[in-house]
């Protein structure tokens, strides 16, 4: 168990290190995730004080594309001089590689969100105020389920001539379950007050727990191929 | 069998099957009651019910045959997927235009963000997906593994779309008391559905086996084709066309 956890603390480090030097992915996402809320900002033109609903809706274009690049990036770094085949010989749990990538995909994705969503505040006005740690919550745990998602499918594509697009492709017609989820759990939670739990919180977490796991699952096989 | 017979199948099956496309619309049209409220556009209802059925089902072996191809790796199953990815996408495309014109005559609009019809159209988007990455995958055994992992995680998606669409507001009937000649004609609609779709299947399955022989033939062996043990054993088309 402790030589998983450190595999996996290793591998993660390495692929932030990696991220920290170059900084390749996260400055071209934050400015994508960026550009994507501004045209939205501009052909919405929208009214002060823009509810949680629509700031989930839009906030969501942005996670959705920013992490469709995110997933591709990591993965595309093993490509270069054969560093995935290095690493699949290496005595380390296949479960220990997709853990690694799934946390540094989550960091990059929290990182963008954390940039993105003040950006969206305040160029929408949106008004949060109503239960931003219900907002949080949702957030993270809907990211949790695209991350899990995203991982798996961009080491199935990486290899692949049309990788990038492909990926969207497969990811977000599954996404669909997690933007309507969460979407729903903000409705109730701006709109009616209600607080945040109940099926709708209980239907992101089943889909962060089968996904995580047949992710985790497929993904020995989907290394090999 | 003769090749003359086996020949015959296909055509046998397909005349029994219009034939009882045409007896069960015959049912609805002359021998089932006019629904009180709604009228004749009620009698879509017996169409709908067995294609939304049959969506189901076709995703389902889809999944199988994934599962199988994850474990097997033999193009067998991915041929079969793809046929069956096909079948599900027709029926799910029949069961939103069967909805929609229900839907217009009973609600007045052809879209309504209701449970069931937002469950129905992530469904057709998830398989719709399914069929167009499919050829943009040159390798085959690249497009096998993709498509599988794909049709695994698009049915695991299934039950988790139906659960979120619940927590939209609904206005889809939830039970329906039927009257027994509209149960009889139900049922009958089952019949004929269930040999098309078979039918559908096995020929696209068919067609897929024998493009995957044509594009791999250098390759592969219709009997084992296992992917890493890929000498070819000379698989090729007869003038008739049959695969030998």
């Amino acid at each position: 168990m402790n030589r998983a956890i450190r595999h996996i603390a290793l591998l993660t480090a390495k692929d932030l290190r990696i991220e920290a030097r170059g900084r390749q992915t996260i400055g071209l996402v934050t400015v994508l995730a960026i550009l994507i809320v501004v045209v939205l900002a501009l052909g919405l033109a929208p009214a002060p004080g823009a509810s949680g609903l629509t700031a989930t809706a839009i906030l969501w274009v942005a996670y959705l594309f920013g992490g469709v690049l995110i997933f591709e990036k990591t993965m595309a770094v093993e490509r270069y001089d054969e560093a995935l085949a290095g690493l699949l010989l290496a005595p380390i749990d296949r479960g220990a590689i997709f853990a690694a990538k799934l946390i540094a995909n989550l960091v990059l994705m929290f990182t963008l969100a954390l940039v993105v969503t003040p950006v969206a505040v305040v160029l929408f006005q949106f008004d949060l105020s109503a239960s931003p740690g219900g907002f949080v919550v949702v957030m993270m745990l809907s990211m949790i389920g695209y991350a899990a998602i995203g991982t798996l499918f961009a080491a199935l594509t990486s290899s692949t001539r049309l990788a990038g697009g492909l990926l969207a492709m497969l990811v977000f017609p599954v996404t669909l379950t997690i933007i309507l989820a969460s979407t729903r759990v903000l409705y109730n939670l701006f709109e009616h007050q209600q607080p945040v739990g109940g099926s709708g919180l209980a239907i992101l977490i089943a889909f962060d727990v089968i996904f995580l796991v047949a992710s985790w699952l497929v993904f020995e096989l989907v290394l090999e191929a | 069998m003769n090749s003359t017979a086996i020949n015959l199948i296909p055509r046998v099956y397909w005349t029994l099957t219009a034939f009882l496309f045409a007896a069960v619309g015959a049912m609805v049209i002359f021998w089932t009651p006019r629904e009180a409220t709604m009228g004749d556009v009620q009698k879509i209802f017996y169409v709908h019910l067995p294609l939304a059925i049959h969506t189901f089902l076709a995703c389902f072996v889809v999944f199988v045959a994934s599962v199988m191809y994850v474990l097997q790796r033999r193009l067998w199953w991915d041929d079969l997927a793809g046929a069956a990815a096909k079948v599900a996408v027709l029926f799910a495309s029949l069961v939103l235009l069967t909805g929609m014109v229900w839907g217009r005559s009973a609600w007045g609009h052809w879209w309504t963000w209701s449970p069931r019809l937002t469950f129905s159209l992530i469904l057709w988007l998830l398989y719709v997906v399914y069929l167009m990455i499919r050829p943009s995958i040159e390798s085959p055994q690249k497009r096998a593994m993709i498509s599988a992992v794909y049709g695994v995680i698009a049915f695991l998606d299934v039950p988790l779309v139906y659960l979120s669409t619940k927590l939209l507001p609904d206005i889809h009937p939830e039970s329906i008391s039927l009257a027994p000649p509209m149960k009889m004609t139900l049922l009958a609609w089952f019949v004929p559905m269930t040999l098309l779709a078979a039918g559908l299947l096995i020929a696209r399955f068919r067609l897929n086996r024998r493009r995957s022989v044509l594009e791999r033939g250098a390759e592969e062996d219709l009997e084992d084709d296992r992917t890493e043990d890929a000498a070819y054993a000379g698989p090729h088309l007869t003038p008739a066309g049959e695969i030998a």
